[in-house]
C-alpha cells in the first residue's frame, strides 16, 4: 500500500504560510475537503516579521490564480503600485547619481538586443530612458494603468507596494472563506517524528495534535522544522552580502494629496543603503547596513538624516537579519518556504517573489505518495539552490559594479574574494558581450530575467567592448525599436493618470474584473 | 457654447424645439429597454467610462470616430437610442434642464415646448417619458453588469478589421457577452438569469454581433462608391 499525501499542514501565518496555503489550496480545490485537506497552523502568540512591502509583478499572477481581487487588495491592504527601484548613489556617491530598474522589458526585447546599439550610439542618454518609458513614467509620478484597466493588467509593466501587515490578514480571510483552508490558532510545542525520520505529527498547546502528510515550515525566522526540529544547516552568505541589521521606521505624508512614488527608492549610504517605498498612508523607510562596517546609532543618525525633520518623533524598529539559506529546502516530508528557507537583504525585493516560486513548484509537482516524495523533493531542492544562488548574484551584482571609494564598505564589497566565481565569469563575459534572453539564464522561470541584469549593468555605468560591425547588420531595426520607444513614451506619459488619484479611484469605484 | 437653464414655462413660453441636426458619433450609450429595438440594425458593445471604469452599454453606429454608416434612422431599421433623442435636455434633480446653446431649441420654428396654457406640449411630454426611461435605464445598466460580471459573462472583444482600400481598423475597449460562458451556465443561474429578463438581454447582446459585419459591408460599399 502507498501511503497517499493527503494532508498539508503549513506552520506559520505570515505572507509565507498564507501565500503558500492558497497556492496550493487553488491548485487542489477540487479535491478539497473529500480528499485533501490544507490546513495553518499559527502561533497566536509570535507575531509575524510585518516588514516586506515590496513585490515583484509575478505577484499578480499569483493573487489572481488564488482568486483575490485586485481592487480589494488596494482596499485592504493599502497597495499602491510599483514601477520599478530607482537606485540613488550607488554608482559615484555623488548627489546625482542614479539609474532605474524598471519592471518593462526593453523595447522588442524578444527580438533585438539594443544595447550594443545603445552603447554604440554614446551620447549620453541613459539605458533605461533609451529603451523603456517607465523611467519617465516614474519621474512623472504616473500609474501604470488607468481605471478602464481590468484587474491585473497593465499598460505598463509593474508590482504592489503594500503594507505587509494587513497582506497576512487579507489572503488569511480569502484563504479560509473561499478556498478550504483549515485555520489553527495554536502554538506548536512540540514535534514528533516516526520511526523512519518523517514529522508524523505536531503537538500543540491550544489544539492538541495535528498529523498531516506533508509539512510546509512558514515559522520564519525560528526554523521550527527545517531547523530545530530536522537539522538541515544553515548556510551563512554574509562573507559576500554583508548587511546584517535593518531599522525600520513608517514616515508620515505631509498632506493626504502628497504624490506617491511608484517605484521604490534605494539610497546607498556609508555601509548600507536605506529603502523607501510609498504606500498611500504612509511611506515605509529603512536603513540595511552591516553592523561590522557602522554603528546602529550611527546608522540610525542616517537613517534620521534621510528622512529630515519628519523623523523627529518617530520610533524605529531594530531588526537583525541573517543573510544565508537552509543548505536544502526540503527534507523528508518538510518542505521550507519563506524566512525560514533563508533571507537576503531586500535589495531586489526578491523574498516574496521566492515565496511564490517556490509554493508554486510544491503545488504543480505535489507528491502524490511519500513514495516519491525524496524524487519532487531532489527536484525542489535543485531548482530552488539554483534560484538562490541566482539572486545572490545579482544582489551582489549591485556592490561589485560600485566605483564607491568613500567608505570601507563600498571597498570590501569590490573585494574578489567576496564576488561569487560565476559572477566573476558572468563580469568577464559581458566585458565583451552583454547580457540578453536565454544567453546564460536557462531555467524556465528566472527570479530575475536578463533584462535586469541590463538594466543594472548599464545603469551603473558597466561598459562592454564593442567591434563596431556587431551592430552593423541590425541597425535599421534598432533605429526603428528605438523610435517605438519614442513614440510609445509619449503615449503613456499622455495617457495615465496621476499615482495617487488613480489608486483613489480604484478604492472608490472599483476596477472591473475584464 | 453649453449654457444649462432649467426649463420652466414662464421663461420658456416661447420656445421651440427642432429635430437633432449634426453628426451621428459612431458610438451612442444606450440602455437595456432599447436592446431588442437597437439589435435589428447595430450591434451593441459595453465599454467603460473613462472616468470610473463602469461599464455602460452602447451600439456602434460606426467603426471609426467621425464616421457612423447608420446615419439615419432609416439605416438603424427605425431605432433611435433615447440618447439621442434627449439631445439638448438633461435631469437636473427632479427638474429638467436644457442647453440653450443647442442648435435644437429655436423661438421661431420647430414644435413648441409649452402649450398656450403654459403646460408641457406633446413634443415636451414625450421628452420627459425619454429622459424617464433613460434615467430608469442607468439603474436597469447596473444591475444587467452586476449580473453579467458576477457570471463571468462580461468578456473582451478585440474587432480587427480589414477594408477593402486595404485600411485595417481596430476598436479597442470594447467588451460582449460571452457566448462560451453563456453555455456554460449552471441552471440555477439561467433561471434566475431568464427570471430577471437579464437572460433574453445577455442573448440579444451576443446575437447582435453579427450586425458589426454588416457594419463592415457598409462601409466597404460606401469606400467603393467614393472612389
Ligand atoms: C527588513 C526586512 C525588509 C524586507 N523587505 C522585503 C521586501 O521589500 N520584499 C520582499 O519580498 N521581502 C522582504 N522581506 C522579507 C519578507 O518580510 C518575508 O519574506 C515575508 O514577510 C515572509 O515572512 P515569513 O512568513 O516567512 O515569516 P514571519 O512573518 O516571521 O511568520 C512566521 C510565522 O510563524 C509562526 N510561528 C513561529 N513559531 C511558531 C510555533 N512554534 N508554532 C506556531 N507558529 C509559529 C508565527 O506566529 C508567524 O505566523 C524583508 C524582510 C526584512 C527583515
Amino acid at each position: 500500500m502507498v501511503h497517499a499525501v493527503r494532508r498539508i499542514v503549513i506552520v506559520g501565518g505570515g505572507t509565507a504560510g498564507w501565500l503558500t496555503a492558497g497556492v496550493i489550496a487553488a491548485r487542489h480545490r477540487s479535491r478539497i475537503p473529500s480528499s485533501f485537506s490544507v490546513t495553518l497552523v499559527e502561533s497566536p502568540n509570535t507575531p509575524i516579521i510585518g516588514v516586506g512591502e515590496g513585490t515583484w509583478p509575478t505577484l499578480r499572477t499569483t493573487l489572481s490564480r488564488i482568486g483575490v481581487s485586485e481592487t480589494e487588495l488596494f482596499r485592504k491592504c493599502d497597495a499602491a503600485f510599483k514601477q520599478g527601484a530607482w537606485f540613488a548613489r550607488w554608482t559615484t556617491g555623488a548627489a546625482n547619481d542614479g539609474y532605474y530598474h524598471p519592471l518593462m522589458l526593453p523595447q522588442s526585447f524578444s527580438h533585438i538586443n539594443l544595447v550594443p546599439h545603445w552603447l554604440a550610439r554614446n551620447d549620453g542618454s541613459s539605458f533605461c530612458d533609451a529603451v523603456c518609458p517607465q523611467g519617465k513614467i516614474c519621474d512623472d509620478g504616473l500609474a501604470p494603468k488607468t481605471i478602464a484597466t481590468a484587474e491585473y493588467e497593465a499598460v505598463a509593466n509593474y508590482a504592489y507596494h503594500l503594507d505587509a501587515g494587513k497582506f497576512a490578514p487579507f489572503l488569511q480571510q480569502h484563504c479560509c472563506e473561499k478556498l478550504g483552508v483549515r485555520h489553527v490558532l495554536a502554538d506548536v510545542r512540540r514535534v514528533h517524528l516516526n520511526d523512519s525520520g518523517d514529522i508524523r505529527s505536531l503537538e500543540t498547546e491550544q489544539a492538541g495534535e495535528i498529523e498531516g502528510d506533508l509539512f510546509v515550515d512558514c515559522t520564519g525566522f525560528k526554523a521550527l522544522l527545517i531547523g530545530e526540529t530536522l537539522g538541515v544547516p544553515f548556510v551563512d552568505c554574509s562573507d559576500v552580502l554583508f548587511c546584517d541589521t535593518a531599522l525600520a521606521v513608517q514616515v508620515p505624508y505631509e498632506t493626504e494629496a502628497s504624490p506617491i512614488a511608484t517605484h521604490t527608492i534605494s539610497t546607498a549610504q556609508s555601509a548600507g543603503w536605506i529603502w523607501d517605498i510609498g504606500l498611500p498612508t504612509r511611506r515605509g523607510v529603512g536603513h540595511v547596513f552591516s553592523s561590522r562596517h557602522i554603528s546602529v546609532d550611527d546608522a540610525e543618525r542616517e537613517l534620521r538624516g534621510y528622512i529630515g525633520a519628519a523623523a523627529k518623533d518617530l520610533s524605529v524598529r531594530k531588526i537583525p537579519i541573517r543573510t544565508g539559506h537552509r543548505q536544502i529546502f526540503w527534507k523528508r516530508n518538510c518542505v521550507a518556504i519563506g524566512l525560514s528557507a533563508g533571507f537576503l537583504e531586500p535589495l531586489e525585493s526578491s523574498a516574496i517573489v521566492l515565496i511564490e516560486m517556490s509554493a508554486k513548484l510544491v503545488a504543480e509537482q505535489m507528491p502524490v505518495c511519500r513514495e516519491v516524495m525524496d524524487v519532487i523533493a531532489a527536484r525542489f531542492n535543485n531548482t530552488t539552490e539554483y534560484r538562490w544562488g541566482r539572486i545572490i548574484d545579482f544582489l551582489k551584482l549591485h556592490y561589485a559594479l560600485t566605483q564607491r571609494d568613500d567608505s570601507a564598505f563600498w571597498r570590501d564589497n569590490r573585494l574578489p574574494e567576496t564576488i561569487p566565481e560565476r559572477l566573476q565569469h558572468l563580469m568577464l563575459l559581458w566585458r565583451y558581450q552583454s547580457p540578453w534572453y536565454h544567453d546564460e539564464f536557462d531555467r524556465i522561470e528566472e527570479v530575475f530575467p536578463a533584462a535586469s541584469y541590463q538594466y543594472v549593468l548599464y545603469g551603473m555605468g558597466f561598459r562592454t567592448e564593442l567591434e563596431p560591425q556587431m551592430v552593423e547588420g541590425s541597425a535599421n531595426n534598432a533605429q526603428r525599436a528605438m523610435r517605438e520607444n519614442i513614440a510609445h513614451t509619449e503615449k503613456l506619459r499622455a495617457g495615465l493618470p496621476r499615482h495617487r488619484d488613480l489608486i483613489r479611484k480604484i478604492v472608490q469605484h472599483g476596477l472591473q474584473p475584464v | 457654447m453649453t449654457t444649462h437653464e432649467l426649463l420652466n414655462s414662464q421663461n420658456h413660453a416661447q420656445l421651440r424645439l427642432l429635430p437633432r441636426r449634426g453628426a451621428e458619433p459612431h458610438f451612442v450609450q444606450i440602455v437595456p429597454s432599447e436592446f431588442v429595438a437597437a439589435a435589428i440594425a447595430c450591434p451593441i458593445l459595453f465599454s467603460k467610462d473613462p472616468g470610473t471604469g463602469a461599464f455602460y452599454a452602447g451600439v456602434a453606429l460606426g467603426l471609426k470616430p467621425g464616421e457612423a454608416a447608420l446615419e439615419t434612422k432609416e439605416d438603424r431599421g427605425g431605432f433611435e437610442p433615447l440618447s439621442l433623442q434627449r439631445d439638448g435636455f438633461f435631469i437636473s434633480g427632479d427638474c429638467i434642464a436644457i442647453d440653450r446653446g443647442n442648435a435644437r431649441f429655436s423661438e421661431v420654428e420647430g414644435e413648441p415646448l409649452f402649450d398656450s396654457a403654459q403646460q408641457p406640449s406633446t413634443a415636451l411630454r414625450r421628452m420627459q417619458r425619454v429622459l424617464k426611461q433613460l434615467h430608469e435605464g442607468i439603474e436597469q445598466t447596473a444591475a444587467l453588469v452586476r449580473d453579467l460580471k458576477e457570471l463571468k459573462l462580461i468578456e473582451p472583444i478585440d474587432i480587427a478589421l480589414s477594408f477593402d482600400d486595404g485600411e485595417r481598423l481596430t476598436l479597442e475597449g470594447l467588451y460582449t457577452v460571452s457566448r462560451d460562458a453563456l453555455r456554460d451556465l449552471a441552471d440555477v443561474d439561467v433561471l434566475r438569469l431568464f427570471r430577471s429578463g437579464h437572460l433574453q438581454l445577455a442573448y440579444t447582446v451576443a446575437g447582435s454581433l453579427n450586425q458589426l459585419s454588416v457594419l463592415a459591408h457598409l462601409r466597404n460599399r460606401k469606400l467603393a462608391a467614393a472612389r
